[in-house]
C-alpha cells in the first residue's frame, strides 16, 4: 500500500482522538466514510462496479467464460479472482512493483470466497463433469486511500449483483458430442444470488481502541489489524490477523463482536441501493467517472 | 556491457558533415551500401550484409493446431534476437527498447501487410495447421538493423520450401524432400523496409543511416513498400516532428529504393535456384572469398630465352650507378652480450644551446660544399657500457660521430 | 474478413456516422486527488484514463538523470476486461511496451522538457474499455492530464485514427472497422504548427492515396483540439469558481 510518513506528534494525537472516541475527520470509531458505488460502468463485461471509498478508487469487472470444472467438485462452477494494483495508484506499482500486493490481496479474496454459503456455485454448472461458468472477477486498483479490502468487497458483491449470465441451451449433437448455444437476447440472463456474499471489515487496532475504516495516517499509528468476512445474517467466514504486532484474546474478541455489528449493517442499505439502482433502468445516466 | 559514448567532437563533426549533404563513408545522402544476398545450403536460410551490418534468418516450419479464433489459417511467428557478437552493447536475455521496436516492425511489416497466403497454411481445419517460424539473428550491427532484418526474413521466406503432405480423412502423412519435392510458400508480394534518419529537427536526412550516424540522429522513421508502390507499414521514432510533406518525400524515394532491392533479391534467388539445378555448388561456404590455397595451378606461359644475357647485361650498364644513400652503420659488439647498431635518431630533446648550436652548423654547412664538419661533441644519448675498456670511448666517439653524422647527411640532402 | 460492409452506398459507417465525423468525445480532468495530474476520456466506446506524477526525482536507476532536460516515463496498460476477450497480462508484452514506447517518444517530442533539468516525469495511462482508437485515446487523456499537473507543452498533442474504404478516408475507426482487414493510420498532431508527432500505418495501402488519408486524419486532429480545448476551458471555470473567496 502507499505508505505516508507521519511523525510521532501526528501519532499521538491520533491516538488520543481514538481513545476519546473522535478520529481527526470526525467521525466515531465504527463510522465509514462517505462511499459512492456505481454499477455497469463497463460495457464489455458481464457485470461492473465502481466504488469511492473517501479517496480511494475500485473498479472491478466480472466476466463469465465456459470452461471444465475442476476435477474435485464436477458439478460446480468457479471463480477466478485477479488483483491489478496499477500505476496509477502511486509510482511504485510501475511494471512488476504492484504484483506483490496484488498476490496478496487476491490470495485474501479467494480464502473469503472459497465456501459454499457465500455463492451458490452448484448454479454456475452447466453439464457436470463436462462444462461450467467460470466466473473472472477482475480487480482494478486506481487509487489507494488505505482500507482497501473494504471497499474490494463491497465492489465484488455489487459487480456480482450487476452480472447477466446468458442462459444456455444444450442440445444433442449428430455424434452424440453435446452443442451450447448462448442465448442471443440479452434480457434473457441468468442472474446471481447475492444474499450470501460475505462484506470485509478490516479492524485496525490503534491504542487501546480499534478503528473501522482506517485511513492511511490511521494504519500508519496501528501495529495490528484484524480482517473479519462478515455475511447478512451477522455470520462470520473468515477470520485473518494482519500486521506485525500482536493482539491479546481479549481485544479480538471485542472486535470481532464489533466487526459483526458493523458488518451486518452494512448489508442492508446496500443492497437497497444496488435494488434502487437498477430500478432506475436503462434511463440512468452513466456517469463513471465523468462526475 | 555499456556501449562506448559518443564524444561530443565526433558528433559535431558528423552533424557538421551533413549540413554540408556529405557522408563519412563518402556517399550520397540518398544511397543505400553494398546490398550482398547470400543463401545457405538449406531451404530457408538467408545471410544479408548491408555494407558492414550482418543479419542471418532462418525460417522454419512445424504442424500444430491453429489458434482458436482463425481455425483456417496458418500461424506466422517472427522472433528477432540482438546477439551479444553484434555488438557489446547487446545483452543475452535482456529486453531492451531496441528489440522490442525491431520485433513489432518486422511483425507489423510482414504479418499485418498480409504478404504470405496464410489459407493456404491450413491442413486440416481445426485441427493442423503450418507454422511457419522465422528467427532472425543480427551478427554484426553497423547501423540500419530494420531494413537489412526485413530484407533477410522476406528472401528467406521465398526461399524456403515446406514439405508437401498428403491428407486422407483425418490421417496426414508428410513426405520427407526425398520422396516428394518441397512446395514453396505461396507469397503475394515482398514488403521491404526503408530507413530514413533525421537530423536537426527534421531539416536534413539521409537514407540508410549507419552506425555512427544512428548515434547523432533525432530521429527514425521506416516506411515498408513492395514494388507495386503499395506502402505496407509507416512508423516514425524519437522524438521528431515531421511535415506531411516530408512523409510524402520519403514514400517516394522509398519505392525507389524498394524497386531496386526487390530485384536484387529476385536475382539472387534465380542464381541460387539455377546454381541447385545445374548441381554446382552452393551455399555460405561458396560464398566466403577464397582465402586459403585449396589447391595449386601452375600456369606456364614461353618466354624467349635466346639472347637473354646480352639483354640483361646492357639494362645493367645503362642504369646509372645508386649514390651510396645511407650508410648503414655497421653492428658494433661493445661488450660480449650487446649489440648496438647506429646510434638511433637525433634527440629533439635538447637544451636551446644546442638546437641555436646545431642551426649554426647547418647554416655553415651549406655555405661549405661537401666539407662535413664535426662540431659538436654532444652526447646525445647515454650510453651504458657494462665492460667499461680504454679502446671503447675512442670507437664510441667514433660511433657517435657517424650517427652523428648520418643525420646531418640527410639534413643535408634535404 | 469480408462481408462487413463498412460503409453503405449511402455512404454511413456501421455505426450511422459519416465517413469523416468523429465518435462523441467526453473528457474531465482532475479525476484523482492523489495524482499531480489527471484526466479521463470517452471516445465514443473506448474509455481511456491518464494519471500524471511528476517533475519528481529520478527513481530507480541514477544513470538515467539527464543534467538538461527531464525524463519523460510512460507506462500504457489495459485493464483486463477491457477487451472483448479477457487479457491475461494487464501489461508487458511487446504491444503493451511498443505502445509505451510511441507514447513516451510523442511527449517528449511535445512537453519542455528542458524546463526541468534532472527530473522524471511519469504517464501511466490506462484503457478500461477498448473499441478501436487506444493509441488516441491514450494520447488524448494523457494531454489533459499533462495539462492538469500543470506541465507546459508547445502545443495540445491531439491523435486519432483513420481508415481508408472505397477511395474514401474515414476518421476516427471503432474496432470492426480497425479489424477489418482495410488500412489503420494513427496520427500524433500538434495542431497550430502542424507539426506530426508520431505516425503509424498498417496494411497496404498504395502510394498515391497516402496524401488523402493524412490530410483526413490531420483534420480529424484539429477538430479534437478544439474539443480539448473546450474541455481545459471548462475546468479552469470550474476550479476558479471553486477556489473563488
Amino acid at each position: 500500500m502507499a505508505s505516508v510518513q507521519v511523525s510521532e506528534a501526528e501519532k499521538v494525537y491520533i491516538m488520543h482522538g481514538v481513545r476519546d472516541d473522535l478520529r481527526v475527520d470526525g467521525r466515531g470509531c465504527e463510522d465509514y466514510r462517505h462511499m459512492v458505488i456505481e454499477t455497469d460502468v463497463v460495457s464489455n463485461t458481464d457485470g461492473s462496479a465502481k466504488v469511492s471509498l473517501g479517496h480511494s478508487d475500485i473498479l472491478v469487472g466480472v466476466k463469465a467464460e465456459i470452461g471444465k470444472p475442476r476435477a474435485l467438485v464436477p458439478d460446480e462452477g468457479y471463480l477466478e479472482f485477479f488483483v491489478d494494483c496499477s500505476a496509477n495508484a502511486t509510482p511504485e506499482f510501475e511494471g512488476r512493483g504492484g504484483e506483490e500486493l496484488g498476490i496478496d490481496l487476491s490470495n485474501t479474496l479467494y480464502k473469503v470466497f472459497n465456501n459454499k454459503h457465500s455463492i451458490d456455485l452448484r448454479s454456475l454448472c452447466i453439464c457436470p463433469g463436462e462444462h461450467c461458468w467460470v466466473l473472472y472477477v477482475d480487480v482494478l486498483l486506481l487509487q489507494c486511500d488505505g482500507n482497501l479490502f473494504d471497499a474490494i468487497s463491497i465492489a465484488i458483491k455489487a459487480a456480482l449483483f450487476n452480472t447477466r449470465i446468458p442462459k444456455v441451451h444444450i442440445s444433442e449433437d449428430a455424434e452424440g458430442g453435446k452443442e451450447i448455444e448462448l442465448s442471443d437476447d440479452p434480457y434473457d440472463c441468468v442472474r446471481l444470488n447475492v444474499e450470501n456474499v460475505p462484506c470485509i471489515v478490516t479492524l485496525c487496532k490503534v491504542g487501546q481502541r480499534h478503528v473501522v475504516d482506517a485511513t492511511l495516517q490511521e494504519k500508519a499509528c496501528s501495529v495490528a489489524s484484524l480482517l473479519l468476512a462478515v455475511t447478512h445474517k451477522g455470520m462470520v467466514t473468515c477470520v485473518r490477523k494482519m500486521g506485525g504486532g500482536s493482539l491479546d484474546p481479549e481485544s479480538i474478541s471485542e472486535m470481532t463482536e464489533t466487526g459483526k455489528r458493523v458488518g451486518k449493517a452494512l448489508h442492508a442499505p446496500l443492497m437497497d441501493l444496488l435494488k434502487k439502482e437498477e430500478g432506475l433502468g436503462k434511463n440512468r445516466q452513466k456517469v463513471g467517472f465523468l462526475r | 556491457m555499456k556501449d562506448t559514448p559518443l564524444s561530443n567532437c565526433e558528433r559535431q563533426f558528423l552533424l557538421k558533415a551533413v549540413e554540408e549533404k556529405k557522408r563519412v563513408d563518402g556517399r550520397q545522402t540518398y544511397d543505400y551500401r553494398n546490398i550482398k544476398i547470400t543463401f545457405g545450403t538449406e531451404y530457408g536460410c538467408c545471410i544479408v550484409d548491408l555494407g558492414k551490418t550482418r543479419i542471418l534468418a532462418q525460417v522454419s516450419c512445424e504442424l500444430v493446431p491453429p489458434k482458436d479464433s482463425r481455425p483456417t489459417e496458418g500461424i506466422l511467428f517472427f522472433n528477432l534476437e540482438l546477439s551479444p557478437m553484434a555488438s557489446p552493447a547487446f545483452e543475452l536475455g535482456r529486453q531492451s527498447e531496441l528489440l522490442v521496436k525491431l520485433n513489432r516492425q518486422l511483425e507489423r511489416c510482414l504479418r499485418n501487410s498480409k504478404c504470405i497466403d496464410t489459407e493456404s497454411l491450413c491442413v486440416i481445419s481445426g485441427e493442423k495447421v503450418w507454422q511457419i517460424r522465422v528467427d532472425v539473428h543480427v551478427l554484426n550491427h553497423d547501423g540500419n538493423l530494420m531494413d537489412a532484418a526485413s530484407i533477410a526474413a522476406i528472401a528467406a521466406l521465398s526461399h524456403f520450401r515446406r514439405p508437401e503432405v498428403a491428407i486422407q480423412g483425418r490421417d496426414i502423412t508428410v513426405f520427407t524432400p526425398e520422396e516428394r519435392d518441397p512446395i514453396p510458400l505461396s507469397i503475394y508480394h515482398m514488403p521491404i523496409c526503408v530507413s530514413f534518419a533525421f537530423f536537426q529537427q527534421g531539416t536534413y536526412l539521409l537514407v540508410d543511416p549507419c552506425e555512427r550516424e544512428e548515434r547523432v540522429m533525432d530521429g527514425l522513421l521506416v516506411i515498408a513498400m513492395n514494388k507495386h508502390r503499395e506502402i505496407c507499414s509507416i512508423q516514425s521514432s524519437g522524438g521528431i516532428m515531421l511535415l506531411k510533406e516530408q512523409v510524402l518525400r520519403c514514400s517516394k524515394i522509398a519505392s525507389v529504393k524498394v524497386s531496386e532491392i526487390t530485384e536484387l533479391i529476385n536475382k539472387a534467388l534465380d542464381n541460387d535456384k539455377r546454381a541447385r539445378k545445374e548441381g554446382g555448388k552452393f551455399g555460405f561456404a561458396e560464398s566466403m572469398p577464397k582465402e586459403r590455397i585449396t589447391a595449386l595451378k601452375k600456369d606456364e606461359a614461353p618466354v624467349e630465352m635466346t639472347d637473354v644475357q646480352d639483354t640483361a647485361n646492357e639494362i645493367i650498364s645503362r642504369t646509372e650507378a645508386q649514390p651510396d644513400i645511407v650508410k648503414v652503420p655497421s653492428p658494433v659488439v661493445p661488450a660480449p652480450g650487446t649489440g648496438q647498431v647506429g646510434e638511433g635518431l637525433l634527440n629533439t630533446w635538447g637544451l636551446e644551446e644546442e638546437e641555436d648550436e646545431e642551426e649554426e652548423q647547418h647554416e655553415k654547412e651549406e655555405m661549405s660544399t661537401g666539407e662535413v664538419m664535426v662540431l659538436s661533441d654532444s652526447e646525445e644519448d647515454d650510453v651504458v657500457i657494462l665492460n667499461p675498456d680504454a679502446n671503447k670511448p675512442k670507437r664510441l666517439e667514433g660511433g657517435s660521430k657517424k650517427g652523428v653524422e648520418a643525420p646531418k647527411k640527410q639534413k643535408t640532402s634535404h | 474478413m469480408a462481408g462487413v460492409e463498412l460503409l453503405s452506398d449511402q455512404g454511413y459507417r456501421l455505426d450511422g456516422r459519416k465517413a469523416s465525423e468523429l465518435r462523441k468525445v467526453q473528457a474531465r480532468m482532475g479525476v484523482f486527488a492523489q495524482a499531480d495530474g489527471s484526466a479521463y476520456i470517452e471516445q465514443g466506446n473506448t474509455k481511456a484514463l491518464a494519471v500524471v506524477y511528476g517533475p519528481h526525482e529520478v527513481r530507480g536507476s541514477r544513470s538515467r538523470t539527464m543534467h538538461d532536460r527531464a525524463v519523460i516515463n510512460c507506462q500504457y496498460s489495459m485493464a483486463t476486461f477491457s477487451t472483448a476477450e479477457r487479457k491475461r497480462r494487464p501489461h508487458g508484452d511487446r504491444k503493451s511496451s511498443e505502445m509505451s514506447l510511441h507514447l513516451k517518444q510523442t511527449f517528449e517530442a511535445a512537453v519542455l522538457t528542458q524546463l526541468y533539468p534532472r527530473s522524471q516525469i511519469d504517464i501511466y495511462v490506462k484503457i478500461l474499455q477498448s473499441d478501436g482508437g487506444n493509441y488516441s485515446a491514450c494520447v488524448n487523456a494523457a494531454t489533459l492530464a499533462l495539462v492538469d499537473a500543470g506541465i507546459p507543452m508547445r502545443d495540445y498533442v491531439c491523435a486519432c485514427t483513420a481508415g481508408f474504404v472505397e477511395d474514401t478516408p474515414l476518421a476516427d475507426l471503432c474496432h470492426a472497422e480497425e479489424s477489418g482487414g482495410g488500412t489503420t493510420l494513427a496520427l500524433a498532431l500538434l495542431p497550430r504548427s502542424r507539426h506530426i508527432a508520431l505516425v503509424q500505418m498498417d496494411a497496404r495501402l498504395h502510394q498515391d492515396h497516402l496524401d488523402m488519408l493524412m490530410e483526413a486524419a490531420a483534420e480529424a486532429c484539429r477538430g479534437l483540439s478544439k474539443v480539448l480545448d473546450g474541455v481545459v476551458r471548462q475546468h479552469l471555470q470550474e476550479v476558479s469558481v471553486l477556489t473563488r473567496d
